[in-house]
């Protein structure tokens, strides 16, 4: 069976230590593929090769079997692509934006474009400058899934979405999905690409660090956690609760990276006053040094 | 001083390029004089009559001449008085840029948000300006006064200072229409041809109050206010009440736009207006023009093209019109020389300076349609839109090849136009016009834009920052090739380096078909290379 994607050895090398090397990954056909990392990881780098874009300094993808760099234009016949960084159309509305690039296309149905319009809630009268930068998302999304492609590749595709639109998003994925695409996205939340995802690899500093099936990235997902006591802190159950790193304790409070389940922590508070608690999920940069950390 | 350093350089480009043009210019129009004009009185008496004639006819781009049998008259007829108007046109250029473009690229929010008051900002750009324009003014100055002397024609120094201050105050009173514009409009595009066109009529209003009366509406010109100095002829004295009145409309058009700057939301306009509301849709464009190859280019610019046919058509039925007149007179019994300076140059027959005068003029205009299409050809690849183009399953390719038809149909359809235009005008004044000449020369000089375009799509694609000033430099270079080989006798292959020579002159003689051959080929290398270049490079990098 042909994979989705297939890169072997991908390099682009800007210097410096800059750029994504020796890339070997594999998306299988009818997958939804998370690429993480943190900003400046080469995920950006490695969809621009992917869409023949930028040429790979060595090394080779292939999507579909088609290589990208040679068979660019057959490639994107079946690919719909949203780029990180968004174009500036100016004075064009957002109708002729879609038609223009439609009929480069060539193979898109008006009712595919007013269908996710609809979903999305996009105004496609208004002109491009007077969209906000979560409308222009919306307007490359419209782009990228209006020709019902059998890859849509996305650059952060939830940037600047409000959290409504990012769940309407997340149903066309599944409804693609559903309909046989493959979807690749990037993302540098941990969290975002848990609704969608089967399987996710984790670019760092140019490399791949790994690849894993969702289930066994739970072991890496965390949560930072402030904890207010009424009372005194009680160290001693919160050093025996499972999952609890790099607890700090200072007067009344205490703080920490929690892995794994929230259940042992609130079995350790129990009959001890709490008079807030605070929970929010770091960066990814953050969980790569505390899971790399903890295993070493 | 951060702000000044970032304004100073945004201006760097046009710094360089302004001295270098202004430079070259002055010193090779005074070099250039005492080449044309003979060093005897009679010679130079004989010259200036002869250049008198013309100038006249010429009133509707040039000052009237006077004394120009001497370098200073010439001058100041000759290379400030169409200066002015590339420095004008450079204030309308800088002003959009600081008052429109950087506030688009979200620079100015950038900007402002880091601590920078709106006030400290425009007033830093706008001293930056005048600082560089100084600059750029007083090299010229210099080299030509320096220019002049070493070719034994000493200028006179006060003469020479006074003009400077005079082309200087002009400039900001272009600079200062270009901000007011800026602050009217929501894009630099609108803004840079909207202050380029209201300043080109300001000049042609002034060309006009030359030779016929316009009433108190030439007072609204810079150039006519400009104009009533005349420096270098006189006393070296300016007229001070034009003088004080340019700059009074210069401080007012700049405090008015500072102001407005200062008031105005970031990214509206001035004038608060209720946009014009639009139906809320979900549907594509139902314009099927779009969806077409290279018409859907067409499509999207058709406004532009439109303006460019009939401005191209007005200006052409203009230049026909006048030729009876000028041909007449310069041909007369009276001007022995001029008839003996034509017929050398092959120039018998109406039909001969149809294209001496409307081709050469033609080619200049659209050598400069295809410079705006390469900007904006670069402005695709800087703004994500040719990015987006490939993201379709569209080879890079096909991309250039679509540029160049479109251009090819728009410049085909301006030439058709304006020879058309030229044809009935000329009929209408029993000008006997070779039909078939005309519509072979005008066919021809359609090669002139697509090998600009050619080399222009090469250099977006090879440099696509640098594009527009070494498309720029290389029209200027072609410009002054043909100009200046006849002056100081070069060799004939340093004017077929030009792009504009090796278009010969197809109305006046035989088609030179040999270079006709060579433009074809700039456009076949030029498209080759940017083909094989387009695939090498990386979009967007």
């Amino acid at each position: 069976m042909t994979e989705a994607i297939e890169t072997q050895g991908l390099t682009k090398d800007y210097g410096t230590g800059r750029g994504i090397f020796d890339l070997d990954l594999t998306v299988a056909d009818g997958e939804v593929f998370g690429f993480l990392g943190p900003n400046g990881a080469g995920k950006t780098t490695t969809i621009r090769q992917l869409m023949g874009l930028i040429h790979p300094t060595r090394g080779s993808a292939r999507i579909f079997g088609l290589d990208c760099d040679r068979d660019s234009v057959a490639v994107k016949r079946k690919v719909g692509y949203c780029p990180g960084e968004l174009p500036q159309f100016g004075g064009w509305r957002g109708s002729e934006i879609v038609a223009y690039v439609a009929g480069l296309r060539g193979d898109v149905e008006d009712a595919s474009i007013k269908a996710l319009a609809v979903r999305l809630d996009l105004d496609l009268g208004r002109k491009y400058r007077e969209y906000s930068h979560g409308n222009k998302q919306k307007l490359a999304l419209v782009l990228a899934f209006m020709h019902k492609p059998l890859l849509a590749i996305l650059d952060e595709p939830t940037t600047g979405l409000d959290p409504l639109v990012q769940q309407e998003f997340y149903a066309i994925v599944r409804d693609a999905r559903a309909a046989g695409s493959t979807i690749f996205v990037s993302s540098h939340v941990l969290s975002e690409v848990e609704h969608i995802c089967d399987r996710v690899g984790i670019v760092r500093d140019g490399r791949l660090a790994t690849v894993s099936k969702l289930d066994d990235l739970v072991g890496m997902r965390a949560f930072h956690v402030e904890i207010e006591f009424a009372d005194g802190v009680p160290t001693e159950q919160l050093r025996s609760v499972p999952g609890l790193e790099q607890l700090r304790v200072e007067d009344h409070r205490a703080s920490g990276i929690l892995r794994g389940s929230f259940e042992p922590l609130m079995s350790a508070l129990v009959g001890h006053p709490v008079i807030g608690l605070v929970s929010r999920e770091p960066s990814l940069e953050e969980i790569f040094l505390t899971y790399y950390e903890a295993k070493r | 001083m951060t702000l000044f350093r970032i304004a100073l350089r945004q201006q760097r480009t046009g710094l360089i390029a302004m001295t270098l043009l202004g430079v070259v210019f002055g010193v090779l129009n005074a070099l250039g004089f005492v080449q044309v004009a003979g060093t005897s009185q009679a010679e130079r008496l004989a010259f200036a009559r002869s250049m008198e004639i013309l100038g006249a006819q010429l009133s509707y781009m040039l000052p009237v001449p006077e004394h120009l049998d001497t370098l200073a008259g010439y001058l100041q007829w000759r290379a400030f008085g169409s200066l002015v108007l590339i420095l004008g046109i450079w204030g309308v250029i800088s002003s959009t840029g600081g008052g429109r473009g950087d506030e688009e690229r979200g620079l100015v929010e950038q900007w402002l948000s880091a601590g920078a008051s709106r006030a400290r900002y425009v007033t830093t750009r706008v001293l930056v300006f005048i600082l560089v324009a100084t600059f750029a003014i007083v090299a010229t100055m210099v080299f030509t006064y320096v220019a002049g002397t070493s070719a034994g024609e000493p200028l006179p120094l006060a003469g020479m200072a006074s003009i400077g201050l005079d082309l200087l105050i002009t400039t900001l009173a272009c600079f200062g229409i270009g901000l007011i514009v800026a602050q009217l409009v929501t894009t630099r595009r609108a803004a840079g041809f909207g202050a380029a066109g209201l300043v080109i009529a300001l000049f042609l209003i002034n060309g006009a109050s030359r030779s016929s009366d316009v009433g108190p509406v030439r007072w609204l010109s810079p150039f006519y206010l400009y104009e009533r100095s005349k420096p270098l002829t006189g006393d070296g004295a300016l007229d001070l009440g034009a003088v004080s009145a340019l700059t009074v409309a210069a401080l007012v058009l700049i405090t008015l736009a500072v102001t407005a700057f200062v008031r105005r939301d970031l990214g509206g306009t001035a004038v608060t207006r209720v946009s014009a509301t639009s139906r809320p849709t979900t549907a594509p464009s139902r314009d099927l023009l779009l969806r077409i190859p290279v018409v859907a280019l067409l499509r999207q610019q058709w406004l532009w093209i439109a303006t460019w046919i009939i401005g191209l058509a007005a200006l052409s039925a203009f230049l026909a019109s006048i030729i009876k007149t000028v041909i007449d007179t310069l041909t007369s019994s009276a001007t022995p020389v001029m008839r003996a300076y034509f017929e050398r140059a092959g120039l018998s027959g109406y039909d001969s300076f149809v294209g001496a005068i409307w081709l050469s003029t033609l080619m200049l205009i659209l050598s400069a349609y295809a410079i705006v299409q390469v900007q904006s050809w670069s402005a695709d690849d800087a703004e994500g839109r040719f990015a987006t183009i490939l993201s379709a399953p569209v080879s890079r390719g096909r991309v250039i090849l679509e540029r160049l038809i479109a251009l090819l149909v728009a410049v085909g359809l301006i030439c058709a136009a304006a020879g058309a235009a030229v044809y009935l005008v000329t009929a209408s004044q029993s000008i006997e016009v070779d039909g078939s000449k005309l519509a072979l020369a005008t066919v021809l000089v359609v090669l002139i834009p697509l090998a600009f375009a050619a080399i222009g799509q090469l250099l977006a694609v090879w440099r696509p920052r640098s594009a527009l000033v070494l498309l720029s430099t290389i029209a200027v270079v072609s410009y002054f090739l043909v100009q200046f080989t006849p002056l100081f006798g070069w060799p004939e292959w340093v004017a077929n380096l030009s792009l504009f020579s090796l278009y010969g002159m197809p109305m006046s003689g035989e088609v030179n078909w040999s270079g006709i051959a060579g433009l074809i080929g700039v456009t076949v290398v030029g498209t080759i290379g940017a083909l094989f270049a387009v695939q090498r490079r990386d979009v967007g990098a």
